[in-house]
């Protein structure tokens, strides 16, 4: 329960479960109405809406299911998005040569995580072989 | 409902011997129920008319049930059917030809838009009359009454059973028809000019639509010879490395059928965000605005759009144009 008198959308945390294909589409559409509720400039919408659409890919394509978090971070003037990409997968083999980039296993581009690497402003990544794999995400609204 | 329609909801339902059994049991529908309900045909024969009369007074008298109805011929009709069905009910067994004739309600609800509550509404009101008739008959054998009761209430939920799986099956495959309609709906190529061809892509790019989009794409160049395809996707939610993927790999099939592909309507944002993904997009021609792609796949045939004020800008292309002038 929230304290009454604070700021009551300081910490809106939203979980979204990744089953199937349309669940990407729903954690974008997500993702989306955050970034425009904060005002997000179309840019770096763009870009937290793509990182979502890579990472939520990935769980559903490598690891079958997982889920994503939207937290909407709005403390005074720092507004945000952090997302947090979370499965029980397979884990990501070799982590240093897929961030490079290029490396792929499902027959795309290989681009998905490096790229959302570059488009996110914090990314944190921890993945065990047979465990999963958690990668945590922070885009911040330009001041 | 074609037979062929029947054998497919039959199939959907997977109703067999073995389902039709099994749900015989679990309603605990025994051969003393059918014996009950076979010796009530007289007394069936006596009321259902006048039950069927009460009954449409409640459906008629509701306004948004009233709307089913647009016509006194169409109550006469429906009325009729209905007494027929009520006669069946009461039957000395049930086999697979009679449930074949009974998913005929669930379906032809779906089809007119009749939700399941108005059916079971009604169905509630049918037990009702149909019970204070069976305990005024047999008042002096009240054990009787309280037994056909059971079994009419049996069968009643039997039949309501298979309604509503038919029912929510018909709407299932309404559902997928609709999402079929939607999805060619969404990949409608435009002529543009005799060769040239125009496919706006709009809304979400998933994998089917990927793949329908590619399928569409390539037939189209062949059934239209066409030299030029132009992919426009200023109505694409998000180019992600998938859908950059997609698209790359749908130019590549497109030269490889011998025709130009041209992709418009990138904004400046997918642009950039593309840019930063790492995606190389190779050679694919591209152009901001829709108008410009179509008048680069002019040019690629040899045509050219001239405008009223043709002076001016005849003067500019020629001056593009001229060889050996490199910029
Ligand atoms: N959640 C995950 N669980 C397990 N493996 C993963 C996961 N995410 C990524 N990987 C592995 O990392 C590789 C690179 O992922 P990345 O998203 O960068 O490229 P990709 O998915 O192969 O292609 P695309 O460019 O279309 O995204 C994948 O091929 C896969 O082997
Ligand atoms: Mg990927």
């Amino acid at each position: 329960m929230r304290d009454a008198g604070h700021d009551s959308s300081q910490d809106a945390k939203e979980s979204i479960r990744i089953v199937e294909e349309a669940d990407i589409i729903t954690a974008r559409q997500r993702v989306r109405a955050t970034a425009q509720e904060l005002g997000f400039d179309s840019f770096a919408a763009s870009a937290i809406i793509t990182i979502t659409s890579e990472l939520a890919r990935n769980i559903w394509v490598y690891a079958g299911r997982g889920e994503v978090v939207v937290e909407r971070i709005d403390k005074g003037a720092r507004k945000g998005i952090g997302l947090q990409f979370i499965d029980q997968g397979p884990g990501i083999v070799d982590l240093p040569k897929v961030l490079k980039g290029g490396l792929s296993r499902g027959g795309g581009l290989g681009l998905g995580l490096s790229g959302s690497k570059r488009l996110a402003d914090e990314f944190d990544i921890d993945t065990q072989p047979g465990k999963g794999t958690h990668i945590s995400v922070v885009k911040w609204k330009a001041r | 409902m074609r037979r062929d329609e029947i054998d497919q909801y039959m199939d959907i339902l997977n109703f067999d011997e073995y389902e039709l059994r099994s749900r015989l049991e679990f309603f605990e529908i025994t051969d003393d129920d059918f014996r009950c309900l076979a010796g009530l045909r007289d007394f069936a024969s006596k009321y259902t008319e006048e039950i069927v009369e009460k009954l449409y007074e409640l459906i008629l008298g509701h306004p948004e049930t009233r709307t089913f109805f647009p016509d006194a011929e169409t109550v006469e009709r429906v009325k009729r059917k209905q007494t027929e069905y009520f006669m069946k009910l009461f039957r000395e067994n049930i086999d697979l030809d009679y449930i074949r004739d009974r998913l005929r309600i669930g379906f032809v609800h779906e089809k007119i838009g009749m939700p399941p509550k108005w059916y079971l509404g009604a169905y509630r009101r049918y037990l009702q009359l149909i019970t204070d008739r069976l305990i005024e008959e047999y008042r002096d054998r009240p054990d009787l009454a309280e037994q056909y009761v059971r079994s009419i209430e049996k069968i009643i939920f039997f039949e309501m059973a298979v309604s509503i799986d038919t029912y929510i099956a018909a709407h299932v495959e309404t559902v997928t028809r609709h999402k079929e309609a939607i999805r060619e709906l969404s990949t409608p190529v435009i002529k543009v000019h005799d060769r040239v061809l125009l496919l706006p892509v709009i809304g979400t790019v998933d994998t089917h639509r990927a793949q329908q989009i590619m399928e569409t794409v390539l037939l189209e160049i062949v059934e239209e010879q066409a030299k030029v395809m132009i992919i426009d996707i200023a109505g694409v939610a998000v180019v992600d490395t998938r859908v950059a993927d997609h698209l790359i790999r749908t130019t590549k099939a497109i030269r490889f059928l011998g025709a130009e592909a041209i992709l418009t309507g990138i904004s400046p944002n997918v642009a950039r965000t593309v840019v930063q993904l790492g995606v190389d997009i190779g050679e694919i021609q591209t152009t901001n605005r829709l108008a410009d792609g179509i008048e680069l796949a002019l040019h690629e045939i040899g045509k050219a759009i001239t405008p009223k004020n043709q002076e001016k800008h005849l003067e500019k292309a020629r001056q593009q144009e001229r060889p050996g002038e490199k910029r």
